[in-house]
């Protein structure tokens, strides 16, 4: 059996690893750079530029932890992407090499479906190839969502991936859309010394996390001196001499040297032969798919970004993982009830499953644990005591149905709450546990006996 | 200014009447009780908060906690001071340590505080 996967990114690339893995002949085709949008314009790049910005963060505070400084520290932007570039270049090449590995052909070129099984390929250099391909899996994902109002120009209105290639840091920059994406460039850029505005419709930053946890976070970007205006919307943007203008429907303006839009992202769904090959999309413009990833059309799969749902590099993983196993023949459906995500704000999110408004909204019985990182010694001896571990449970069942962490590292620590949803723990089993000390992760545990008003370092 | 002359609310705040507007902070028990004070979540200026409710939220190595303003009114001042130096509250808490200046809706709402030998009485009925 052969299978063609069209594109490389955290979808594309694992189903064509795990398909190799399972005995079928791979083609890959990528029409840019192999890794797509999370290894080259997304995840990887940002975390690389986070960490630099991190340490800058630490070498101000270096006398809080007893080092005198003699000297001074300063963000050398130029260098900073150097790096990023390095870290994104290795792992290129190590998908290249896993590629290599398992004999998972890579084809460079644009591919475009002309039938159910039939692609063309055209490479850069001006040549075209057909391939037949006994099935298919679409992995196209999905690119910055623009705003009439606001094309980028990569100047001066900037997409994230524009902003990942800036070569000096602006004064003052607005960020339109206070979601995940727009905070952690706030945050990235904040430390840099940029002046932030965030400008955002929804009545708070991060609407989508339990809105205990977007508070804290609120909180943090007002200790950074982050400006977040919430509830706005944007009736005019001017770009002038000065920056940029943005009018608010409050009569109110901001201004700044460069304005970033972070409002989401568009399906990458055309020009690649939906209509020749039959594959229908949905209402959003994504590519709709049954369990097992098929599309209406026999023998193509689609996964990742493109067939909406959570956009999420580990998602896109594993709806590959479930379409190479059915596309190689072996029956798998896709299990979403467990989906973890991770926010690399500062200090960081973790969280997975039920947030508190939706069980309100569902009217579904909870009770709640909380344990702030303050009370942990650990948090203390590292310097980040912000943050706070939040479980919710069932009432009746006490099984956890959601665990929300923000605080320092908690983008690891989400996954104990994650493994405890998966196997259908209940909080007196998490609190039955021994944790280790010291260690952050004493906090879930306490969190796990405060859903029972039972924590021990809680003061009452 | 001398922690005698003041008001107090039994959520540990107090009052201070300056020219008909309150000036709140927290008491010298409160700021103790918190350890040292890293943060504190100020008000914005013209908003209106109401008696009993919290108008800030201070962060202590210890704890969060909410600030529950003594009076009803609007927000006419606020100590900037503290935003960077949030520590004034512990070193001076009757003083340079103050949090807001509240243009009170209703007078006579001081009424319903207490003095400071009540106050000091509460305190050591609550720590029995």
């Amino acid at each position: 059996m052969n299978l063609t996967i069209i594109g490389s990114g955290p979808g594309g690339y694992v189903a064509a690893l795990k398909a190799a893995q399972l005995g079928a002949k791979v083609n890959v085709i990528e029409s840019d750079e192999v890794g797509g949008t999370c290894l080259n314009w997304g995840c990887i790049p940002t975390k690389a530029i986070l960490a630099s910005t991190v340490a800058l963060r630490k070498a101000k505070s270096l006398e809080d932890f007893g080092i005198d400084l003699l000297g001074s520290v300063s963000p050398n932007l130029s260098k900073i992407m150097e790096r990023k570039e390095r870290i994104v270049s290795t792992q290129v090449k190590g998908i290249r090499s896993l590629f290599k590995s398992r004999s998972v052909n890579l084809i460079e070129g644009k591919a475009v479906l002309l039938s159910p099984h039939k692609i063309e390929v055209r490479r850069k250099d001006g040549s075209a190839e057909i391939i037949d391909s006994d099935k298919i899996i679409i992995a196209t994902g999905s690119k910055p969502a623009q705003l009439p109002l606001m094309p980028f120009d990569g100047e001066k209105i900037l997409s994230s991936t524009d902003a990942l290639k800036l070569n000096t840091i602006p004064k003052s920059l607005l960020i339109i859309g206070g979601g995940v994406i727009g905070c952690e460039f706030a945050f990235i850029f904040s430390a840099l010394g940029t002046d932030i505005t965030l400008l955002e419709i929804m009545p708070r930053a991060i609407s989508t996390e339990d809105h205990e946890i977007s508070e804290i976070l609120q909180k943090e970007l007002k200790k950074k001196k982050i400006k977040l205006l919430t509830g706005i919307k944007i009736e005019k943007v001017d770009i002038k001499h000065d920056g940029v203008h943005v009018y608010l429907h409050n009569g109110k303006e901001v201004i700044g040297e460069k304005l970033l839009v972070s409002v989401g992202r568009a399906f990458n769904t055309s020009g690649i032969g939906l209509e020749a090959s039959g594959v229908r999309k949905g209402q959003r413009g994504e590519i709709t798919v049954n369990e097992r990833m098929e599309t209406n059309v026999p023998d193509i799969y689609a996964i990742g970004d493109v067939v909406g749902g959570p956009l999420l590099a580990h998602k896109a993983s594993e709806d590959g993982m479930v379409a190479a196993y059915n596309a190689c023949g072996i029956e798998k459906k896709i299990d979403y009830s467990v989906v973890p995500t991770a926010i690399f704000t500062t200090p960081e999110i973790g969280s997975v499953g039920l947030r508190q408004h939706q069980a309100e909204e569902r009217a579904i019985a909870v009770k709640i644990g909380r344990f702030q990182f303050r009370a942990l010694g650990k948090a203390h001896a590292i310097g980040q005591i912000e943050g706070m571990f939040k479980i919710i449970a069932d009432a009746k069942t006490d099984k956890i149905l959601g665990v929300h962490i923000i605080g320092a590292n908690a983008s690891d620590l989400m996954h104990e709450g994650a493994l405890a949803m998966k196997t259908g723990l209940t909080t007196r089993d998490v609190a039955g546990m021994i944790h280790a000390h010291p260690t952050l992760s004493e906090g879930f545990r306490e969190a796990a006996m405060d859903v029972h008003g039972k924590a021990i370092h809680a003061v009452v | 200014m001398n922690p005698e002359d003041l008001k107090y609310h039994k959520e540990h705040t107090w009052v201070k009447l300056k020219k008909k507007k309150a000036v709140i902070g927290i008491t010298d028990y409160a700021q103790d009780a918190l350890g040292d004070i890293v943060y504190i979540d100020l008000p914005e200026v013209d908003i209106f908060v109401e008696a009993n409710t919290e108008i800030a939220e201070i962060e202590s190595t210890k704890a969060t906690s909410a600030i529950i303003s003594p009076v009803s009114g609007t927000i006419a001042e606020i100590n900037e001071k503290l935003i960077d130096n949030p520590e004034i509250i512990n070193e001076d808490p009757y003083g340079k340590g103050w949090i807001a200046v509240i243009d009170m809706q209703d007078a006579s709402e001081l009424d319903d505080l207490i003095d400071f030998d009540d106050y000091e009485a509460y305190l050591e009925e609550e720590a029995k």
